[in-house]
């Protein structure tokens, strides 16, 4: 800036400098962006850190990120993590797994045979208003400390989501796109393999990323009001020893975890959407 | 007559084509269509006493209970025969259900009363020997465009290998053989009709039925639509039944101009024999001189029904206000 300022006059380098950092904000490559992503995250680290070390945060309730970041490794190169993580995968993925099935099947059905929709509708209503965090008790009841109870509870958060995303997907579909199928030769089979699944896969994937999320949001909840293992028992049991560096580190290893698995769910997405038209085009 | 002229005219043209092309096309209409396969059997016994006709309506009327409980009547009575390989227009004032009287012989919608009958054979389900052009894009965004034209004889159990060649046969046809691989939301709109075309036409339907499919392009790409249609009809024998508002259309295309009443509840008034030799080149048919004259009559009648629907329009507005 001041080499250019000093070759031409003041007012033609301001504004060549304004509008060059006009275009650079609009077009920021991806690295550019990166890094700044990157300052930003030492940044806020960083105040965290000073801040407790020089005493205005008590170390108590927010531990060191450094000390943080210790145990997360202490926790992964131990190996200890490791069982308690493969309980709460094991767990979300059954309850996705089967959530996801249930509620795809649901879903289609319901959305092709009237009759069941109409029947069924004020009773899924009812279950859908009701606050799910109050199964967990009574499915501990049921199904014991185990992985089936986080499993079962799970299922209720991830069933819901993807079935009505389903019925709505479903019922969206174009009726010309149904119509020429049939016209066409389509059986119900196929008209379900053509039309109505590839349609409604665009809500069927907004509803898979929430439906994972919560998947482990069940199963570390459960874990956290009563089990034997996993990454919510875990945090519980850092808790219980007033460990808050312990209770931060099993956060920050499932949001890692997390953010993996909704990368891979992305991946998928782009590939089975891929003759969408692009937003930007 | 009309059958014994058709099927003869269709044995050279299936053997005219390449003879990698020809097991595809039996064994596409063997699966899918039981109907054509029966048809050869069937029609000379037909012949001997009635007519049959590729669609027929008989006393059609279609109505739909209105949410405030009253009926409202689309179509009544409706008697429609249109013998195969002929070119059928119907036409029109907005409102006079129009894709009513197609999608009852498409079999997409049942008539209240009524029979609709194909080939006579009555149409119960979707109608079988039809194929069906829609006003819309009917194209599934999610297949590209050669799966989207050999969905037919996918779906009916035709091999991929199979499938694929033929449609390729069929995107040369209507001029996108370098398209195959595309998705539709990469094409023109007159690229997606072209598109659509192909769809409908490589099962080898005995009619089409279409419902003003031109009417979303621009002026230009329909006349030129409207040509490439003429063509391909003209080399098939294949009965067709075209709805459309635009009374020059219709007499540019077809052998016989059926016109509907002003709606509700509308019906056939007048139906019109369209004499103008084949082969017609569109792009000059409306200096006709025969045009001239048909164009007159027929919108002399065209006329009446499109005020009425628009005094009727008029009045229930001064209703409501």
């Amino acid at each position: 800036m001041t080499l250019v300022g000093s070759k031409k006059s003041g007012l033609s380098a301001a504004l060549d400098g304004g509008t060059r950092r006009r275009t650079r904000r609009t077009e920021m490559s991806p690295l550019a962006m990166r890094s700044t992503q990157l300052l930003l995250t030492i940044a806020v680290l960083g105040v965290w850190e000073l801040s407790v070390r020089a005493g205005i945060v008590d170390e108590f309730f927010f531990p060191l990120p450094s000390d943080i970041f210790q145990t997360v490794w202490l926790w992964v190169s131990s190996g200890f993590v490791f069982p308690h993580l493969w309980v709460t995968m094991q767990e979300a993925i059954l309850a996705f797994l089967v959530g996801a099935a249930a509620g795809l099947l649901l879903g289609f059905l319901l959305a092709r045979v009237r009759f069941l929709e109409r029947l069924l509708d004020p009773f899924l209503q009812m279950f859908n208003a009701l606050p799910r965090v109050v199964l967990a008790p009574i499915f501990l009841l049921w199904f014991g400390l185990g992985i089936w109870s986080k499993v079962a509870f799970g299922f209720t958060l991830v069933f819901f989501i993807v079935f009505f995303n389903t019925l709505e997907g479903v019922k969206s579909v174009d009726r010309v796109l149904v119509d020429n199928a049939r016209m066409l030769g389509a059986s119900e089979k196929q008209l379900l393999r053509h039309v109505f699944i590839p349609s409604a896969l665009t809500w069927i994937f907004s509803s898979l990323h929430i439906s994972v999320g919560f998947a482990i949001t069940g199963a570390v909840v459960g874990e956290y009001l009563g089990a034997s293992a996993g990454v919510g028992y875990a945090i519980a049991q850092a808790q219980g020893v007033f460990d808050t560096k312990g209770v931060f580190a099993g956060m920050f290893i499932l949001m890692i975890v997390v953010l993996i698995i909704d990368l891979l769910v992305n991946r998928l997405e782009r590939h089975l959407l891929r003759w969408r038209p692009t937003q930007s085009s | 007559m009309w059958q014994k002229s058709k099927a003869s005219e269709k044995r050279p043209r299936t053997s005219g084509a390449t003879t990698r092309t020809r097991p595809t096309k039996r064994i596409s209409s063997d699966k899918k269509r039981p109907a054509p396969a029966g048809k050869s059997a069937m029609m000379p016994a037909a012949k001997a006493d009635t007519p049959t006709y590729a669609v027929e309506l008989n006393g059609c009327t279609k109505q739909f209970p209105t949410p405030g409980g009253e009926t409202y009547f689309a179509v009544r009575d409706i008697d429609l025969k249109v013998e195969p390989g002929r070119f059928v227009s119907i036409v029109g004032p907005t409102g006079s259900g129009k894709s009513t009287i197609l999608n009852m012989a498409a079999g997409l919608l049942n008539p209240s009363a009524g029979t609709v009958q194909s080939f006579g054979e009555p149409v119960s389900g979707v109608n079988r020997r039809a194929s069906y052009m829609f006003q819309q894009d009917p194209l599934l965004p999610w297949k590209t465009v050669i799966d989207n034209v050999s969905l037919g004889l996918t779906m009916a159990g035709a091999s991929k290998a199979e499938a694929h060649s033929e449609a390729r046969r069929w995107l040369e046809k209507v001029g996108l053989k370098n398209f195959a691989d595309r998705y539709p939301h990469q094409l023109s709109g007159g690229m997606r009709k072209r598109t659509a075309i192909a769809q409908a036409w490589i099962v080898n339907p005995d009619v089409l039925l279409m419902d003003e499919p031109f009417s979303a392009l621009d002026v230009q790409t329909r006349q030129i639509m409207e040509n490439e249609l003429l063509q391909l009809w003209q080399e098939s024998g294949k009965a067709v039944v075209f709805i459309t508002h635009d009374l020059d259309e219709a007499i540019a295309l077809s052998d016989e101009v059926v016109i509907l009443g002003a709606g509700p509840g509308s019906t056939v008034v007048g139906s019109y024999e369209i004499d103008i030799p084949r082969p017609r080149d569109l792009l000059d048919i409306r200096d006709d001189p025969k045009f001239v004259t048909l164009h007159r009559e027929i919108w002399g009648r065209l006329k009446i029904e499109v005020s009425k629907t628009y005094e009727t329009a008029m009045a229930e507005e001064g209703e409501v206000a």
